[in-house]
């Protein structure tokens, strides 16, 4: 590709080098610097996806090959519509956790500011002068170091989304993740256990998609998505031995990508890690990083391993796993007493939702409605459906998960507890944090007009066509019970008067010294807001979702 | 007990090898490669010790870059049907060497992860008078 590079080809190497670039040079600033670098960044982020979305909707596959160098020295950058939507999706999350954590830097984590502590945990910030003297080690709220890892973990997430080969998304993976675990750790002393814990299955479910990539390379003789899945379909189609080892590969790279999705029974690392980071790192945590696993497993299942017969036990285990996590994500989440626990639960019951669809993938005929008259659907129209249904439910669960869990944390910063009990009536002291909860709850139980009922009527609509009705049972039963945890969980919160014997009384609201106190009651809670308002507004573009899916897609 | 069983394991390997299947070197670094990773699996999901999970996590990884060393010697030697040539996949090569990089990040990490967890006083700052007031530490109460 010697063809001078375009804007839009610009564009797709920039939005993974520039947040790259801002981590590093981030490092070199001071915690106010970094702030202000952070939010820029964010933008031009934001500003870099758009024109790829453009560019792809009108039915344009990227591509750029780093530097020229062509597969299989060079990078090779590829953005279809899988690419483009999730791409938009972190952009514009991550651009609303950006501006929250700048607006609200004690929402980063914390530290221990301390004499006693090596120096690495001391880093130099406006809130050392502070410091008196005589405490021997505080824990001070804030902590600079939120912004070099976040860049940088954004730098991976749009690595992953826009890689052209299954070895940058091996690496774009790790760099989620590794920087996902030190995210984590800035949650102070109780997030280390959780942190490490979370360092230890993420690393081996890389390793495991690691092996599995090199097995696809060995049959295969390439590392190239697209021409992976060439080869594979000719070696399906001459029956060849070497098939076994693309099924053995998929199984380590489900497995692997299972473990770093958090699907039931893979699931508790999720818990304490999601529910005690900082309240800034939840909603990226939650919204984004399982994304990239999810990401990176529908490439798999579709692009690399196409509908091979041979598959169809593990997808069926793994369609099973995905309903027993809806249930089993639920029950548990309707059983926890405090708000942040509660939504990473709900994160579990809904990783569910994104694995029924592989058993559809592999019977994509339409058998249900097969002989009778007026029904002819084409070729792909099952597959396409439950793709899109599926895209449509994670990156509902992305803007309505991230705006919860912003709600969620703000609510814990304000009263230093997230019991749902010792919270009710927060609706009267804080009305738009509690708005932004609804609205999002109404995207993760899926009513209308939300992209999470977009996604579930996609779902269920292809599920019937190809005769898959135990489907819909899943997703009707999903529906409710999600409908029953978030009444739970919001329900309280809205509590205006004591229409019963308990008084209403909050806890008393932290009063920060200094600036922090302006900040929780401030525009801040706009962020949750923005994201709570978008869920429901994004309920429109289903079938646009659908058409700009077909972009490179593999059928 | 589990590294016993293990190694017996690999002893039947090894005795299938001497006796009866005839494996060829590649086979072999891959059958090695994969326990390798097993055991490491094994010990690391079944251990408390922190330090220990570690270094089998550390096992687990350089058995699977075993696998790919192995799977780089078979692609090089069915691209070259002689077989006895000395070469080697360098995509695959290369693999290793990022995941030995990755490898050093994520044990550094973790290292760090650990000496703060067991370094710190588990009966933490709460007792001082000087803990920084309640909004910053609320899960500390518990």
């Amino acid at each position: 590709m010697n063809a001078p590079m375009s804007l839009t080809l610009f564009c797709l190497g920039a939005v993974v080098l520039i947040p790259l670039l801002a981590s590093a040079l981030s490092v070199l600033l001071g915690s106010a610097a970094r702030r202000v670098l952070g939010v820029l960044t964010s933008a031009a982020v934001l500003g870099l996806s758009a024109p790829i979305l453009v560019r792809v909707t009108s039915g344009e596959t990227l591509e750029l090959a780093l530097g020229g160098f062509e597969s299989p020295l060079g990078i090779t950058l590829r953005a279809d519509g899988l690419s483009a939507l999730f791409l938009a999706m972190t952009a514009i999350v991550g651009a609303v956790v950006s501006c929250y954590a700048a607006a609200r830097p004690a929402a980063t984590g914390k530290r221990l500011v301390a004499q006693t502590v090596e120096p690495a945990t001391v880093t130099d910030g406006d809130h050392r002068a502070a410091l008196t003297e005589d405490a021997p080690a505080a824990w001070r709220t804030g902590h600079a170091g939120f912004w070099p890892l976040w860049l940088g973990c954004w730098s991976g997430l749009n690595a992953v989304f826009v890689s052209g080969d299954l070895f940058n998304t091996y690496v774009g993976l790790e760099l989620v993740g590794l920087t996902a675990v030190a995210l984590v750790a800035l949650g102070g002393r109780e997030a280390w256990a959780a942190a490490l814990r979370y360092l230890f299955i993420a690393v081996l479910g890389s390793l495991l998609f690691l092996i599995g990539v090199a097995l696809i390379y060995s049959v295969t003789g390439t590392l190239d998505i697209i021409d992976s899945g060439e080869a594979i379909t000719q070696l399906a189609a001459q029956g060849d031995a070497d098939l076994a080892a693309v099924v053995l590969a998929l199984c380590l790279i489900s497995l692997g990508l299972a473990l770093k999705v958090a699907l039931v029974p893979l699931h508790g690392w999720l818990i304490p890690a999601h529910s005690s980071a900082p309240s800034a790192v939840s909603p990226l945590l939650s919204a984004l990083v399982i994304k990239a696993a999810l990401f990176v497993l529908l490439r798999a299942w579709l692009w690399v391993a196409g509908p091979l017969p041979e598959l169809e036990i593990l997808a069926w285990v793994l369609a099973g796993m995905g309903t027993a996590a809806i249930l089993l994500g639920s029950v548990m989440a309707l059983r926890q007493s405090r708000l942040k626990p509660l939504i990473a639960y709900s994160t579990v019951a809904q990783v569910g939702y994104w694995f029924l669809l592989l058993p559809l993938l592999l019977d994509p005929e339409t058998s249900a409605l097969e002989g009778q008259p007026g029904t002819t659907l084409e070729e792909g129209a099952v597959l396409a459906g439950a793709l899109s249904g599926t895209v449509a439910l994670a990156l509902g669960h992305g803007l309505a998960k991230a705006s919860l869990f912003l709600s969620a944390g703000h609510l814990k910063d304000l009263y230093s507890t997230d019991e749902i009990t010792e919270l009710r009536g927060a609706g009267r002291a804080h009305p738009m944090l509690v708005m932004s909860m609804g609205l999002s709850a109404v995207g993760l139980i899926g009513l209308p007009l939300s992209l999470g009922f977009s996604g579930k009527w996609l779902l269920a609509t292809s599920a019937v066509a190809a005769g898959h009705y135990w489907i819909l049972v899943v997703l009707v039963a999903g529906t409710l019970f999600s409908a029953a945890y978030l009444l739970k969980a919001v329900a309280p919160l809205l509590v205006m008067s004591e229409d019963d014997q308990t008084a209403l009384t909050l806890p008393q609201a932290q009063n920060h010294p200094g600036a922090s106190d302006r900040t929780l009651t401030g525009k801040a809670q706009l962020a949750p807001f923005l994201l709570g308002l978008l869920t429901v507004l994004t309920g429109f573009l289903g079938v646009w979702l659908t058409g700009v899916l077909e972009v490179g897609a593999p059928w | 007990m589990m590294l016993a069983s293990s190694t017996g394991a690999l002893g039947a390997l090894v005795e299938a090898g001497l006796l009866g299947v005839e494996l060829t070197q590649v086979q072999w670094y891959l059958l090695l490669g994969t326990a390798v990773a097993v055991i490491g699996m094994v010990r690391m999901l079944l251990t408390r010790d922190l330090v220990a999970r570690l270094i089998a996590l550390n096992v687990t990884g350089i058995g699977s870059l075993m696998i790919i060393l192995a799977l780089a010697a078979r692609s090089a030697e069915s691209a070259d049907p002689a077989g006895s040539g000395p070469g080697i996949d360098p995509v695959l090569s290369a693999l290793v060497i990022t995941g030995l990089v990755i490898t050093v990040a994520f044990t550094g990490l973790g290292a760090v992860l650990i000496r703060r967890i067991e370094g710190f006083p588990v009966t933490g700052r709460r007792d001082d008078p000087e803990s920084g007031g309640p909004a910053q530490d609320p899960e500390a109460e518990q």
